[in-house]
């Protein structure tokens, strides 16, 4: 018997892709000096997109729940960061009629911040409470529905409804989150260094994604995505694994959305809600489920032709969308970068044979 | 109390809404196994299509049967060009559906504008009568319940006492064996997915009177109706009635005493709660696997 | 010698029938057990009260001294009971290294294995049971490339992985060629030599090959027990079998 047998395994990071990603880094950092202002302000938001692609593709794509209301996570870290944003931004920049409050409690009858958004004044703190938040949720939920074997299409309408739930409560509950018109005007926060930071840690998130998939762990996952019953009689505890990509995912998510308020400088319920976190699903489709860098490219690619076509087609962009739902399903189920990976492996194996 | 008895009344009305916009998606999710996110745009084109026959000086009555063969027609079409391909995928078929709604929504705005239509209810059911508290009951809600109770029998003999219904039950407790004895599946899919529309069809023809009709108006039923399923489960119609009664009584009633958004929050956590004692639903059925 | 699984008084019902009627039934450590009966009989019922995929209506499972009955089926696992399915059951996408690679024994656990690596000593071991399994020259392939009785044999392997202290083994060599059939039977004797077996069959040519001690199944209750030779004889067992010719080979 030969000893040593090895097989081949692709590389973590393999060369090419560390190269390409140090490229397509230095472009986004460096654009800002020389670019402009307006592609600036897509790229960091492009950025907090492809996270939030990512953690949907880590639930979906790599162990196989579809979460229709990932935006939950993504709207809670958005909101605890824009609060804070907005309460310290009102407390030195008195409203119209002279408050130190964020104008919109004062519309609603508020004469002082409610107690309980007294601990949000301190920014770290409600960046780090809103993470905190959104991953215990995401615990909580998991334990309830995974550990019940409660999956597929059960768990794709019950996520659908939790964040069509959170979004009525947005807009019903004006006085804490200002509603309807969403939490606006609380300074910029568009510089350079922040657009830094959500490259970082957008590099950081995609690294860990590569490590959690890569891996052993990320075998067992992908195993327990093609058959759970085999996977829980080989003894694995399948719902705790769902638990904690579940967990993973929607921190990550939960990030994302606390970079884009800053960065974006308004948010609103739509940044919770059904509609938002089924694109987010659709970006990860296009660019391919199941692969790591596909969550990016989907993001960007349909993200930047929204914004650069929806202008000029009106309705049209619309109806792409709706047809671009439909195509990814029928025809493109690898998404962008699946089906290239698939002609790359036929190919190689078409030169060795 | 009156008043909360009062709201238990008025509950009827909400409880046969949602029977009347879940009873067509139960059909076809607990046939076919696929949840057709497009439910809300049937319901939106059932409710157009009775604005439209309100234009042409036809009432409720007339627009009920319009609207179901309309929506019938979508639903094959839809059917025939989308979902028979991607039976085997149900959470893809939720993606694929929800780019036909959105299609739906693109393409009724283009045909009606953006404007909201309204569709009076037929003069005989004007006016109402009074119940305990003196309080008012209007008649189209009693024939709200009338209608519900009537499509819930309809459903029941088609899916039940038919030829077809034989069919559909075989399908659904066992799709080889089936197929094996001779019954056409992918037609009884096609059959039915086209029944399931119609009647999202006859929801929307119904509604039309109590909601203004526009192209965004189908998504919370739909959501609703999603609900429903999850708590009642798709083993038997009984399933459509329980959820649909749970949740439409409990959300009156909670959104009386607090208001309608607490009202949904504690109607989720229940039935995220209830699920995890009955999995599979109020009324799911026993499979060996 | 001990009993490694006691089922005692086992019932179990279904939609109102009963599969299982005051089963008693037990195998002994290292034995290679076979179960026989007619469709119905609840031979997979059997297995899949034992793995804790159902729970039983009544009666007791012991497993090693220890009371499993209605424990979830991982953790019945990592107490030592594997098991295959009738229908293969495998990892799609995964290629048939993985599948037994993510079988191995120990780490089943979130945290164990966010940190595990595959060791050295786990290669090696892979590549024994691929060896064993004869599907070394598959090791890169993904599972759909594999014919019916490979992906038996693969399952067997995954099993074998996870170093279990008993198997159970529902008809392994369904819709396979009399040779896959001699070939998947020889592979289950080699098992059987350092592992506790219990097999359901339904192929006499099988059974003979391998068989030593026989139970035979009918309505949920165990109709006889013994050596093969003496099995076969039994009336009552040609009773259940009349007119099939089963037990005869024809």
């Amino acid at each position: 018997m030969v000893q040593n047998r090895q097989v081949y395994k692709a590389p973590m990071f393999p060369l090419w892709a560390v190269i390409a990603a140090v490229g397509i880094v230095l472009a986004i950092a460096t654009y800002p000096f020389y670019g402009a202002a307006y592609v600036t302000s897509l790229l960091g938001k492009f950025l907090c997109f492809s996270i939030f692609a990512l953690s949907i593709d880590l639930i979906w794509g790599f162990t196989g729940i579809l979460s229709l209301g990932q935006g939950v996570y993504f709207g809670i870290g958005a909101y605890f960061t824009a609060l804070s944003l907005k309460i310290n931004y009102a407390a030195v920049n008195p409203t119209r009629y002279g408050g130190t409050i964020p104008d919109f409690m004062e519309w609603n009858g508020l004469t002082e911040l409610p107690g309980f958004m007294v601990p949000l004044q301190n920014l770290p703190f409600a960046i780090i409470a809103g993470l905190f938040f959104a991953t215990l949720l995401a615990f909580i939920f998991g334990v309830i529905t995974f550990k019940r074997h409660i999956y597929g299409v059960y768990c794709a309408v019950i996520t659908l409804a939790e964040s069509l739930i959170l979004q009525e409560a947005i807009i019903e509950y004006q006085a804490y989150t200002g509603g309807f018109n969403g939490i606006t005007d609380y300074g910029t926060h568009a510089q350079i260094n922040v657009l830094w930071l959500i490259l970082v840690v957008t590099i950081i998130f995609f690294i860990i994604g590569r490590i959690l998939t890569h891996s052993r762990i990320g075998t067992i996952l992908k195993s327990i995505r093609d058959n759970d019953t085999r996977a829980e009689f080989m003894g694995y505890n399948v719902a705790n694994y769902r638990i904690f990509v579940f967990c993973v995912s929607s921190f990550m998510a939960a990030t994302a959305g606390a970079m884009y308020a800053a960065w974006n400088g308004i948010i609103s319920f739509l940044d919770a809600g059904p509609v938002f976190s089924i694109e987010g699903v659709i970006w990860t489709a296009v660019g391919g489920r199941g692969t790591i860098i596909g969550p990016f490219i989907g993001a960007f690619l349909v993200k930047g032709s929204e914004y650069f076509l929806s202008g000029k087609l009106a309705w049209t962009w619309q109806l792409i969308m709706g047809a671009l739902f439909i195509f990814v399903v029928l025809v493109m189920r690898d998404g962008i970068v699946g089906t290239i990976g698939k002609w790359w492996s036929a190919r190689k194996k078409r030169i060795s044979n | 109390m009156e008043s909360i008895i009062t709201q238990f009344l008025n509950g009827f009305s909400v409880v046969a809404i949602l029977m009347i916009a879940a009873v067509g998606l139960a059909v076809i999710f607990g046939v076919a196994g696929v949840i057709n996110m497009a439910h809300g745009e049937f319901i939106m084109v059932g409710a157009y299509t009775a604005a439209v026959v309100g234009q042409l000086g036809g009432n409720t009555f007339i627009a009920i049967p319009v609207a179901f063969l309309v929506v019938a027609l979508l639903g094959l079409v839809v059917e025939r060009s989308i979902i028979q391909w991607i039976y085997d995928r149900p959470l893809e078929t939720l993606l694929a559906t929800w780019g036909v709604g959105i299609i739906l929504q693109v393409v009724m705005k283009l045909i009606f504008g953006p404007e909201l239509y309204y569709v009076g209810a037929p003069k005989i059911l004007d006016g109402g009568f009074r119940t305990i508290g003196l309080l008012p009951f209007p008649w189209y809600r009693l024939f709200l319940i009338v209608i519900a109770i009537i499509i819930m029998i309809i459903t029941y003999f088609v899916l039940f006492r038919s030829d077809l219904g034989l069919k559909v039950r075989a399908v659904r407790r066992n799709r080889t064996m089936a197929g094996c004895l001779g019954i056409d599946t992918a037609k009884v899919d096609m059959i039915i997915f086209a029944f399931g529309s119609g009647l999202a069809g006859v929801a929307g023809a119904v509604l039309a009177p109590i909601k203004s009709v526009s192209t965004t108006m189908g998504f919370p039923y739909a959501v609703d109706s999603f609900m429903v399923l999850v708590l009642g489960g798709v083993g038997s119609l009984w399933g459509v009635v329980a959820g649909s009664g749970l949740i439409g009584e409990a959300e009156t009633i909670l959104s009386f005493i607090y208001n309608s958004v607490i009202g949904k929050l504690l109607v989720f956590i229940f039935i995220v709660l209830a699920i995890r004692v009955f999995p599979k639903g109020l009324f799911g059925y026993h499979e060996r696997t | 010698m001990t009993n490694i699984l006691e089922v005692k008084s086992l019932t179990t019902k279904v939609s109102g029938y009963t599969i299982l009627n005051n089963l008693d039934f037990s195998i002994q450590e290292n034995e290679l057990r076979v179960v026989l009966g007619p469709n119905g009989a609840g031979k997979t019922t059997l297995i899949d009260m034992i793995t804790g995929r159902y729970k039983p209506k009544s009666g007791k499972i012991i497993f090693n001294g220890e009371d499993i009955t209605g424990m979830a089926p991982d953790k019945i696992f990592v107490r030592g009971v594997s098991r295959k399915f009738q229908v293969p059951n495998l990892y799609e996408t995964l290629s048939v290294y993985d599948n037994i690679m993510v079988s191995l024994k120990g780490r089943r656990k979130v945290m164990k294995s966010l940190l595990g690596k595959v060791t050295k000593q786990d290669n090696n071991r892979i590549w024994e049971i691929l060896d064993f399994i004869m599907l070394a020259e598959k090791a890169e392939d993904s599972v759909d490339t594999l014919g019916h009785g490979q992906r038996q044999w693969l399952e067997l392997g995954m099993l074998v992985a996870s170093e279990p202290k008993l198997l159970l083994l529902d008809e392994p060599t369904t819709g396979m060629t009399k040779d896959g059939k001699e070939k998947t039977a020889e592979l289950i004797e080699k098992i059987a030599l350092d592992h506790t077996v219990m097999l359901v069959e339904h192929d006499m040519d099988v059974v003979r090959q391998i068989a030593k001690n026989v139970t035979v199944l009918a309505q949920g209750q165990t109709l006889a027990e013994g050596p093969l030779s003496e099995v076969v004889e039994n009336q009552e067992v040609k009773a259940v079998y009349l007119g099939k010719g089963v037990l005869d080979g024809t």
